[in-house]
């Protein structure tokens, strides 16, 4: 184990609760202020670009690649709302579309790693971590992860496939 | 131009009462608990776990948070213990990358499976990734 942590984590004078309590309130709202001040200025602006011919701009730009994941051109739309709002406002796009569950799964997937990106890339940004940089990994993990979902689910299919008529009875 | 702006201003508003009303308990609840023996065994027995993502024990708590509640709400937790703790640039970079792969997991997948997803695949996938893909940049990136 780690000797000097211990010692040091025990060294540590233990607040009685009312101080804890104190202690987290006002952390907790600084806190708080801090996040807001970061993602109420981005929240506005995305809310507004939304109002303009930009995200239908997007989705049409990004229609043709969404073939690689398996998924229909319509799809775009859906995640340019993910990538810019969040996943209820891409659901909202996705209902209508009858998707089969596979495509359902894969948008869950890549929508799960990278939504909401403009203010949570800010929002990463305050903890001290590389917001922008973060945000760029989170849309290639996104891609990579659609790919690799899209060959295991191929793999699961051929062996269930396989599975319901044995070589020897076909 | 007003019509759309006032959505925007009232939707901002609510967005902040919502992280107050989130971080300010949680944090709180966070300070209140964090002397408690339970939470130091606590830390003994994911420690394992975390060194082999490259992290230690300290960013247990905001991994977690953010693992489950997401970047938002957690990020109250992250600021707050990069703070107490002076979390070094590697490890918030290494704990960013595993929660931009997997966070607030349960939302997330829940409401995928609600409209015909597969919950295992999705959440298995995430979790796979952000193991590998943090364990592999924590041995490129190596501690200073």
């Amino acid at each position: 184990m780690n000797e000097t942590e211990t010692s040091a984590a025990a060294e540590e004078p233990i607040p009685d609760i009312p101080t804890r309590i104190r202690t987290g309130l006002s952390a907790g709202f600084w806190t708080s202020v801090k996040i807001i001040k970061v993602s109420v200025p981005l929240y506005v602006a995305v809310t507004l670009l939304k109002e303009t011919p930009f995200i239908d701009l997007l989705g049409k730009v990004f229609a043709p690649v969404m073939g690689i994941f398996g998924l229909p051109g319509e799809t775009a739309f859906a995640f340019v709302a993910a990538f810019l709002l969040n996943m209820y406002a891409a659901i909202a796009v996705m209902v209508p579309l009858n998707l089969t569950p596979f495509q359902v799964t894969q948008c869950g997937l890549m929508m799960g790693i990278a939504h909401n990106l403009v203010v949570e890339g800010g929002v990463l940004s305050t903890t001290g971590a590389r917001g922008g940089v973060l945000t760029l990994c989170r849309l290639v993990i996104a891609c990579a992860a659609g790919l690799l979902l899209r060959g295991l689910w191929g793999l699961w299919e051929i062996a269930a496939a396989w599975a319901m008529s044995p070589p020897g009875l076909s | 131009m007003m019509d759309i702006l006032f959505p925007a201003l009232l939707g901002a508003l609510e967005l902040s009462a919502k992280l107050i009303l989130i971080i300010v308990p949680l944090v709180t609840l966070f300070e209140v608990l964090r002397h408690l023996p339970v939470f130091r065994r606590a830390g003994n027995l994911v420690e394992p776990m975390m060194r082999g993502v490259g992290l230690t024990r300290d960013a247990a708590v905001p991994l977690f948070t953010g693992i489950f509640l997401g970047i938002a709400y957690g990020a109250g937790i992250i600021i707050r213990v990069a703070q107490q703790k002076g979390l070094p640039a590697r490890e918030l970079f290494l704990m960013g990358l595993f929660l931009a792969t997997c966070h607030s997991v349960i939302e997330d997948v829940l409401i995928f499976v609600v409209i015909g997803g597969n919950g295992p695949a999705i959440l298995g996938v995430r979790l796979g990734l952000a193991v590998v893909l943090t364990g592999l940049m924590a041995r490129v990136w190596k501690p200073a």
